[in-house]
Parts: C-alpha cells; structure tokens; sequence
C-alpha cells in the first residue's frame, strides 16, 4: 500500500534519510519511532509527496510519489506535526475547504463534513475559530481534515502530541478502529502508545532502519539478554543467593529486594546464551538444595528498554564508522 | 484552484490588514478625488485620479501579495496545502485570482467618483472604463510580482519589501537605463515601464500591445511562483 525502496534525502551535505527501505501495509498500524533528528519527519515528508526523495522512490497505492504526484497525494490523508491550520477559520470552515481542495464532490460533501466533524469529536467546536482552541481540539480539526476523503493510506506525524490522558485514549482507539480497514503509519515517541497501538513499529536513527517488526517481535530479540527473576523466601536468601552464583552459565547475580524485604528476590544475568536457558538449571538446582522458589521468569523489557538499546547501539556503529580505530602499531623489536 | 481563491478572499476580511488596505485606499482615493477632479473649472473626467494613482499601486500592491505564500511558509499550513492533489500553479493561481479580486473591492468604493461626476456633469465613460482597466492591468501585474516574491520567503516584512524594491527599481530604473542605453537596447528597457503604459489607458486608449504585455507578464510571475513552489519539494 504504501512502499519505501532505497529511499535517501540530502540538504547540501548532509543525509537526513539513507537508504530506507521499507513496506506500510494494509490493515494494520505501522508505528515509525526514532529519537529528535533521526529523519523521521523527512521520510513522512517525502512519502506524502511534500518532498522529493534525492533517490529511490516511494509508490502510494501503486502510484509513484513523483511520476504521479497528484494521485498518491489523492490517496492519502495526512496530519503534519503540530497539525497547521488558519487561525482565523472556524473549525468547520476549515473542514469545508479541504472538501474543496480535495475536490469533494458537491452531493457528497456536506455528508462527508459531518462525519469526520462527529468521529473527530468536533460537534460542540465547529463554529469555534481555530485560534481559540485548545491544542487538542486544533489536533482534532486537523485529523479531521485528513480523514475528510476517505483515504486508504493515513499518515499522522505525533498526532497525540499536546493531548491530556482522556483525548489520548480517544485518539489511540480512533487511530485502532482506522487501523483495521485502512494503512495506517504513525509517528510517536510516546513508546507505552507505540505498544498499545500499533501492529508493526519501524525504528530509525540518524536517518536509517535500525529495527522492524511487531513490538513482541522486537520484545522477543532482546530478551535472551534480559535476565532472569528469581524470588525466595528471605530466610533462604544467602542459599539461594551462593548456589546461582555456582551454577555454570551464570555470569551475575544482582539482589534487587531490600534486605528487611520478607521475599528475597535477584536478577541473574547468563553468560553467552542469555539467561533463557538459565532457568531450567536454577528450577533443577533449587529442587535438589531444598530452596522453595516464590518466583522464577524471564525478565522481558518493555519497547522503550528495546528503543534506548537499538538507539544506542546504532550510535555506537554510527561513532565507530565515523572515527574508525586505528590499527595497533607492530612493534619491530 | 477556485477552494484556494475562495479561502484566500474571505481571509483578507477576516484580518485588519486587509480591511487598513481598504480603509487607506478609499481615504488617499478620496482625497485626490476631492483634490484633483471635484474642482470649479476641472473636465468631468478621471484621467487625473488615474494618471497619479498608479503611484499609490506599488506600495498598496505588495501589502496585498506580501502574505499569500510567505503566510503559509511560516506558519506551516504549507504542508497540508501541498500534499493535497493540488497543483502548484493552481494553489498560486488561485491566491493570485483572491489577491486581484481584493484589489478589486478596495478599488470599488472609488466608483462612486464615477457616479458622483454623473450626478454633476456629463463625462465620458470610454476614458473611465479603459482607467479602470488599466488599473486592473497594472494591479495585477504587481500582484504577480508580489505572489512570486512572497513564495522566496516565509517573512511577510521581507515579502513586502522585495516587492516594492523590485518594482520600484523596474519602474523608476527603466526610464533612467532607457535614457542612456545605446539605440535598439532604449525601446527594450523603455517597454519594461509598466507606468509608462498606464499612461494611454487614462487618455481612453486601449491598446492591446499593452494589454498583452500586462497579461502576459502577470503570468509570467505566477507560474514563477509556481515553480519556486515546486523546486520547494527537491530542496
């Protein structure tokens, strides 16, 4: 539905996007993270037809973003950062005027108006001037906006930035519902309404894919080195305490309770092969020294944990490429 | 492009810039009328209002077109107007029609000089129509010029400055070049005077070489602007 191949971006000499490659499909929520500056809004730019890639290209519905500008412009519905209105427009005059701008047919119009008006939740504000709303209700007016006709691909860039609590959790059931029928790419950096919202999530940083997949997929690949939660009764603690440090594989391990606490519980990090496979040996070395375990699990990190550890380690690759080591000196003698 | 033209008329109303460029339009209008033409002995025409008014167009002109694009740049509503199925010349166009249809209500309180000299005299209406059609003619041609520079700069200020700068130096410039370029490049330099043609529609002479050159170079703006818009998206 909405296809990104090898897709760069330059101004002047520097690369905002690199080589993106990268597929939005139908009938799912696609979430696009990244921290400030990694090119986030430059590739929503440039799928939206506002810019133009310096290479590769991007198709909208099959239809080209540059050959066939018009058409895959036609096809989407997009909600830019901040969602920009005329201030001096009333909420539904501004509505009224996309309708025009998108060529709305006349029979059809006043219909399509008052659906967006009443699934946006702008019935009370819509003879409101947009200069006297409220950030929220200026976000509504512009998703509105961009659902006016009906699109099949929908693009919204921070659209739950500047709501409270309540407009989020209405957003974030609009965005599932819109989800459901239609291709649907959001960019946050709110990460617990990434997880909550979205079907697939797209990681970037300094302007490239750095990971992608359903956020328990991305949850999955990082927790074989997550590690392992154990809890025991207190008077055990010590026990427990030496006999993890004794058994092979384990690298650490962490008392994480505090020491009045009645359950004792640790963190145990495995060697190599993460603590995944810890947990049967720990199950198996307790039964036999007589240690009744409270507790024994993974530890899975949240999206946010996957987020920092895949920004960190792009910018390590990123240090490294940029200032490579220089080889060791031979000593001749 | 009619979406854009129709949003883009209702907001000059809808600020007080828009409502000033009426109100001192009408006033200074008023004025000369009053000055110039309503006087014992004058002929019951308007050539004077418009052989002198078309200085009162570069500046009233690009306070007009100084916000079209320029607005939008700076505010960000650009966005969303260029990722509609839009094309850039129809959204310039369209600004370009709203920037000339204003200008043509500003000038419409001044045809009641036109009723007044038929309630006391009898003149003739050729001079008075080919006037306002030159009017109309020279406005839009510093609007285009105004749409075009309003689309370099997201700076209202800038937008307005360039454009009477960049007027000013064709029309006071031309006819200074003119009187020392050499003998085939003068009757080129001379043509680039837009005030100079003005002159003839006064008289009641409408001469479509005139015409030509004010539609003409009126396009020519525009689809510069046009174009600024879209070299926008390869930036």
């Amino acid at each position: 539905m909405l296809s990104v191949v090898d897709v760069s971006k330059s101004y002047g000499s520097f690369a905002a996007v690199r080589r993106v490659s990268l597929e939005v499909r139908p009938g799912q929520v696609t979430g696009l993270l990244g921290p400030n500056g990694a090119g986030k809004t430059t590739l929503i730019r440039m799928m939206t037809a506002y810019l133009t890639p310096s290479s590769g290209s991007i198709a909208v519905c099959g239809h080209d973003t540059v050959d066939a500008s018009a058409a895959a412009r036609a096809s989407i519905g997009y909600l830019p950062e901040a969602a920009p209105l005329y201030p001096e427009m009333s909420v539904e005059g501004y509505i009224q005027y996309r309708a025009g701008l998108f060529g709305l047919p006349r029979a059809t119009r006043r219909a399509a108006v008052e659906a967006v008006i009443e699934r946006c939740w702008l019935r009370e504000m819509r003879r409101r001037r947009i200069s006297a709303l409220s950030k929220g209700y200026r976000q509504r007016t512009g998703l509105a906006a961009a659902l006016l006709h009906n699109p099949p691909v929908i693009v919204l860039d921070e659209p739950t930035s500047g709501l409270d609590p309540t407009q989020i959790r209405g957003m974030r059931d609009l965005i599932c519902d819109l989800g459901k029928t239609r291709t649907v790419l959001v960019s946050s950096h709110i990460l617990p309404e990434v997880e909550q919202t979205c079907d697939r999530v797209v990681i970037i940083a300094a302007g490239q894919v750095r990971a992608e997949g359903s956020p328990r997929e991305l949850i999955d690949q990082h927790a074989s080195n997550a590690p392992a939660f154990i809890s025991v009764e207190a008077a055990n603690a010590d026990r427990a305490e030496a006999l993890m440090k004794g058994l092979v594989g384990v690298a650490s391990a962490r008392r994480v309770s505090p020491p009045s606490a009645p359950i004792a519980s640790f963190e145990v990090f495995g060697r190599a092969d993460g603590s995944a496979a810890l947990l049967p040996a720990i199950a198996r070395a307790a039964a036999s020294a007589g240690v009744l375990l409270v507790e024994l699990r993974q530890v899975r990190p949240s999206l946010e944990q996957v987020f920092e550890k895949v920004i960190t380690s792009s910018a390590h690759s990123e240090s490294a490429e940029a200032h490579p080591q220089p080889p060791r000196p031979v000593l001749s003698h | 492009m009619l979406a854009v033209a129709f949003r883009e008329y209702a907001s000059f109303f809808r600020t007080p810039l828009g409502w000033l460029v009426v109100a001192l339009f009408a006033f200074l209008s008023g004025i000369s009328f009053v000055t110039a033409t309503l006087v014992p002995g004058e002929p019951a025409s308007l050539r004077a209002f418009f052989g002198e008014w078309w200085g009162l167009l570069i500046v009233v002109c690009p306070a007009i077109s100084m916000r079209l694009l320029s607005e939008e740049i700076r505010t960000g509503t650009i966005e969303p107007l260029l990722t509609s199925p839009r094309a850039e010349f129809g959204i310039v166009a369209g600004k370009f029609a709203a920037a000339l249809a204003f200008f043509a209500t500003a000038l419409a309180p001044t045809l009641l000089f036109v009723a007044t000299l038929m309630a006391l005299a009898r003149p003739e209406v050729g001079p008075m129509f080919s006037g306002y059609l030159g009017m109309l003619l020279l406005g839009s041609l510093y609007l285009a010029v105004g749409t075009f520079v309003s689309s370099l700069t997201a700076s209202q200020t800038l937008a307005f400055l360039a454009t009477l700068f960049s007027i000013m130096l064709v029309e006071f410039g031309s006819q200074r070049l003119a009187a020392i370029a050499p003998q085939p490049l003068d009757r080129f330099v001379s043509a680039l005077s837009a005030s100079a043609r003005i002159g003839d529609f006064a008289k009641g002479i409408v001469d479509t070489s005139h015409v030509a050159f004010f539609v003409c170079a009126s396009l020519l703006f525009v689809s510069l602007a046009a174009i600024t818009l879209r070299v926008r998206r390869w930036r």
